[in-house]
């Protein structure tokens, strides 16, 4: 009796255990996102005060906000409808490519699938500053310079995507794509009305991770981008900080402004993205 | 969730059946070239355009004595490899690489795992907290670099790290200026904690849920529960998934760049101390030092290094068996 | 091999066809203006001229450089105005026929920029006006005869210092070494420290003026190392001890580059640029002044470091002599908008000597008398031989000594093996 006692109390107590360190974690974890929001609301002079900590501006300065998008040298708004087309271009090309690549990898038998299979994974391991002048002289041979071309195109040849579908279509069940086959559908229309249909959530997934590395990505459009039109969203946050000074108050509020699109990606694709991480295949 | 769990069976035994039901007018063996061509070709085709053909050239490049040119006429054999190989400040940036991954390969590992288990075991608000922890997954580094350096780690009173220094009755850290002791790697070290653990943790998670029940049961009727049953149900079972986490932060630590250069670079340069190769090499070949040569002798050099830990890693680890 | 590689034509059209149809989708999308603005340089249209700047941080000056290029009536001008890190960016622009025809370079074009004939000879540009450029700055975008670049304004480095400060704890502005950080010491009380020399205590700024401080320099006459001695070693080891004597600032919010540490009263003395002056005067109103980086040892002098953002041409450039004749006409005929560029946004000294007279900003206070340590302790920043690898491996000992507490000498040493073999490029 008094053994079955001291266990649930053990239970008991490794529970409330469990949620004070989940708590304490929760707030380690969000304390990056209320600083981003703190400091997008203060003046410079709050955000850096001498007198000591402050936990929120007492006067918030809101039309840091509209100031965002009212900086010519800093085309917050412009740049935003750029990183945005780019970044879903970009998104619904690779899981176009790397897609019917990754499915031809797993499910096509040929002498040298393999051997193309180990070059996209070498290539995997290869930085890509290594390559990142010639990749430029030749993008810039080809006229693309300061274009969305420029952006977009060198952007849609994703090794790790292509590698990931792999893993995926090779754990995908065989006998619904058999099936269509004895109805006589072609590999064309297997792959497209079957298999794609039954794989939205780790499509989900690789659309997640392309976007957010699309929308982040920082050297090549600062390289290729050099006309203030064709900036992106990263391009025009590094605007803030000039080689003598550094406008702090903006830099927070542009950044909290560029991450809202990729928050509002995550509330709405949440299941999804996590459903499909799961499925990565690389568990298997 | 039963889809991955029959793949690696049937990709194993793939297309090796003999007689299947009547074949129809297109299959795959009719002509497997051309629809392998169809699926792979695009990618392929651009991979070699804008990651093969720049591969190539920098190799080229590497032979080559190329400042400020990258269609070099000089051809210096293996000086470019000697020159790299003798810089005491390249061979100083792969130890920092080493120490940096010696560190957080593991750490990564560690904290990301504990927090699916701790996720596993937790009946409510696991959603939430499963997005707490994934949240900073759509943080940039540019960003991230800005929070931490700006805002958490600021060397005056009020900073936040500071601030709470402050609070247990601590003087203020510089914590970017000083070097010893080392606290930039503190700043370094927590910020790619706080960008990477979420994804893992999700990775972990979705292993965990498929290990079988029983097993547990069985143990616990061996008196094996707690760290215990950690040790010999939990972890042996995530044997794949653990191969491939160390995989994918090994490559992810070799490429670091984007942190350490938003954090450490000040108006007067990189400094000499926690310099990554790929920061050292970018400020060669794509700096003002502009020495194309030296800079893609460096990148040699780097690859054929990541290259061997991977397949040293890859044959302990036996990641290469659920390739074949 | 003397061309970029190229894939063959077939996979090469191919291509453009799918890069064409995601451009104009891009033009539907975004409104059609994502090509160079008004076809500049890519547009490839005769009697147009593509010029890079890199960001000034004072608000103004792209409207004025701008207003400039719009003025010029021979060909039409498209400025670009380059973010982040202008030197990598405009460097691997130069590797292209995307890049720019005219372009600003810190100091002008560098040495190998030069030797690898990626920037045109500007000699003939300055006629009657070479007397009227400061020589120093001249002689430092000059090699083996030739100029390559034209100075647009000149900026200074030096020590600003609370007047009130200073007065309040009895200290005399510092003109040794040795004042200096006895100086520092006094000053520190709380929360203010003595001395700001940027967040890594100096080790990214400070090699010029410790060097000439002393009495040498980077580089000998005939381009032999000059800096590997014992006065220069003994001066480094000072700061080291300065570094971990606690009157050092360190980990302000902002680098030596803003006067935000100072203007917040966070040090009483602070290593910063002329730049900064116009922010200085509306935080501290006169309760500034200005010094030059204090003598060291006996043979020493004060000194400063100045240079200049030149004005180079593209050995690519569509058109060499259409782009020389626009460089010639802004840089050294608009004697009015060198002024304005100067005075009205940042805050430079004209280049043309027969300017600093006119410049309203400069004629009295602490900026006039900032702008006249050209003249008495100023030193072009770097030789033009001292290339970027040089630089790398000085500022990376100046840093491990001042910070990691490196022996001086010993690390100076290895510096020189490295120069000494750069130099081997050149001979």
């Amino acid at each position: 009796m008094s053994s079955v006692g001291v266990g649930q109390g053990d239970r008991r107590a490794a529970k409330v255990a469990r949620g004070i360190v989940l708590v304490l974690l929760t707030i380690a974890f969000l304390i990056p996102f209320y600083l981003l929001v703190r400091d997008a609301l203060s003046t410079d002079q709050q955000i850096n005060n001498v007198n000591g900590w402050t936990w929120f501006p007492s006067n918030p300065q809101w039309h840091n906000l509209i100031d965002a998008f009212n900086d010519p040298s800093a085309p917050l708004g412009r740049s935003m409808l750029n990183s945005l087309f780019i970044a879903v271009t970009q998104t619904v090309g690779v899981l176009v490519i790397s897609g019917m690549a990754g499915y031809g990898l797993a499910r096509i038998r040929v002498r040298y699938a393999s051997a193309v299979f180990y070059v996209v994974l070498a290539t995997l391991l290869i930085p890509a500053a290594v390559t990142f002048v010639p990749s430029f002289v030749m993008v810039s041979t080809l006229g693309w310079v300061s274009t969305l071309r420029g952006l977009i195109v060198p952007g849609l040849f994703q090794a790790l995507a292509t590698f990931l579908f792999r893993q995926y279509f090779l754990g995908f069940p065989k006998e619904l794509e058999e099936a269509a086959q004895i109805d006589g559908a072609g590999p064309w229309r297997t792959f497209w009305r079957i298999v794609v249909p039954n794989s939205w959530s780790f499509v989900a997934a690789i659309a997640t991770i392309t976007f957010i590395g699309s929308w982040n990505a920082f050297l090549w459009p600062l390289v290729i981008g050099q006309d203030q039109n064709s900036w992106t969203v990263q391009i025009t946050l590094s605007t803030y900080a000039t080689a003598q000074s550094i406008n702090l108050h903006g830099m927070f509020m542009a950044a909290l402004i560029s991450m809202v699109p990729l928050l509002l990606m995550f509330l709405f694709l949440q299941r999804w993205i996590v459903a499909g991480v799961e499925q990565t295949g690389i568990n298997e | 969730m039963s889809a991955p769990a029959a793949a690696s069976d049937s990709a194993g035994a793939a297309r090796s059946g003999p007689a299947r039901p009547a074949p129809s007018r297109r299959r795959w063996t009719d002509n497997p070239h051309l629809w392998f061509w169809v699926f792979v070709g695009p990618f392929f085709l651009g991979l070699a355009i804008f990651v093969l053909i720049p591969i190539g050239w920098s190799i080229w490049l590497s032979f080559y004595n190329a400042h400020n040119t990258v269609t070099p006429t000089e051809f210096v054999g293996f000086d470019n490899y000697r020159a790299m190989l003798g810089d005491p400040a390249f061979r100083s940036s792969l130890v920092t690489f080493v120490v940096f991954a010696a560190f957080i390969v593991p750490t990564t590992f560690v904290i990301s795992l504990g927090l699916a288990v701790l996720l596993e075991a937790t009946s409510w608000g696991r959603a939430f907290f499963r997005s707490v922890f994934f949240l900073p997954v759509a943080c940039s580094y540019v960003v991230a670099a800005l929070i931490w350096r700006h805002g958490i780690f600021t060397g005056i009173s009020s900073g936040l790290a500071n601030t709470v220094l402050g609070w247990v009755g601590l003087d203020p850290v510089p914590w970017l200026s000083v070097v010893h002791p080392p606290w930039y790697w503190l700043v370094i070290t927590t910020v790619r904690l706080w960008l990477q653990v979420g994804f893992y943790m999700v990775l972990f998670l979705a292993a965990l849920q498929r290990i079988p029940r029983h097993l547990y049961e069985a143990a616990a009727l061996d008196g094996a529960t707690g760290w215990k049953a950690f040790r010999y149900i939990t972890f042996p079972q995530l044997r794949t998934t653990s191969t491939a986490v160390l995989m994918l932060l090994l490559v992810n630590a070799f490429q670091a760049f984007d942190e350490f250069y938003n954090i450490l670079a000040t108006p007067g340069g990189y400094p000499p101390y926690a310099r990554p190769p790929l920061i050292y090499l970018y400020n060669i070949a794509l700096g003002s030092v502009q020495d194309f040569g030296n800079g893609s002798a460096g990148a040699v050099i780097l690859t054929l290094l990541i290259a061997v830990f991977a397949l040293v890693q890859g044959k302990l680890t036996g990641l290469g068996r659920s390739e074949s | 091999m003397s061309r970029p590689t190229l894939p063959n034509p077939s996979r090469r059209q191919v291509f453009a066809g799918v890069g064409s149809v995601a451009a104009a989708a891009a033009l539907a999308a975004c409104g059609g203006n994502t090509g160079r603005s008004g076809g500049g340089s890519s547009g490839g249209g005769s009697g147009s001229i593509a010029q890079w700047y890199h960001q000034y941080g004072e608000p103004g000056t792209e409207q004025a450089v701008k207003k400039y290029a719009a003025a010029y009536k021979d060909a039409k001008v498209n400025v670009t105005w380059v973010p982040g890190d202008y030197d990598k960016k405009s460097a691997a622009a130069l590797l292209t026929s995307s890049g720019p025809d005219v372009f600003e370079y810190g100091n002008g074009p560098t040495i190998d920029m030069i030797t690898g004939k990626q920037v045109v000879d500007l000699t003939d540009l300055l006629g009657d006006a070479k007397s009227d450029f400061t020589p120093a700055m001249l002689a430092r975008m000059t090699y083996q005869g030739k100029l390559y670049g034209i100075p647009q304004v000149v900026d200074l480095q030096l020590m600003v210092y609370r007047k009130s400060l200073l007065a309040k704890a009895g200290v005399k502005p510092p003109t040794t070494l040795d004042e200096l950080i006895d100086a520092a010491g006094k000053l520190t009380s709380g929360k203010v420290k003595g001395l700001f020399l940027g967040n890594d205590g100096g080790a990214g700024v400070l090699g010029g003026p410790v060097l000439w401080s002393t009495g040498h320099d980077y580089l000998t006459k005939d381009n032999k190392p000059a800096f590997n001695n014992p006065e220069v070693a003994g001066a480094l080891a000072t700061l080291q001890k300065l570094f971990r004597s606690g009157n050092l600032l360190l980990g302000a919010p902002t680098d030596w580059s803003d006067p935000g540490a100072i203007s917040q009263g966070l040090c009483a003395m602070q290593w910063t640029g002329l730049w900064t002056f116009p922010q200085l005067k509306q935080a501290l109103g006169d309760d500034f002044g200005v010094l030059p980086f204090p003598a060291i040892g006996s043979s020493g002098k004060q000194s400063i470091p100045f240079g200049a953002y030149a004005s180079c041409v593209s050995a690519k450039a569509k058109d060499v002599e259409a782009a020389k004749k626009f460089v010639k006409w802004l840089w050294v005929d608009q004697t009015d908008d060198q002024l304005d560029f100067a005075q009205s946004y940042g805050f430079h000294v004209p280049s043309r000597t027969s300017l600093i007279a006119k410049a309203d900003k400069l004629k009295s206070g602490p900026a006039a008398e900032a702008a006249g340590f050209i003249a008495k302790y100023g030193h072009p920043q770097t030789p033009l031989l001292w290339t970027p690898t040089s630089s790398t491996a000085f500022t990376d000992a100046m840093d491990k000594i001042i910070r990691s507490g490196a022996n001086p000498a010993k690390t100076l040493a290895s510096v020189e093996a490295t120069v000494k073999n750069e130099m081997k490029r050149f001979a």
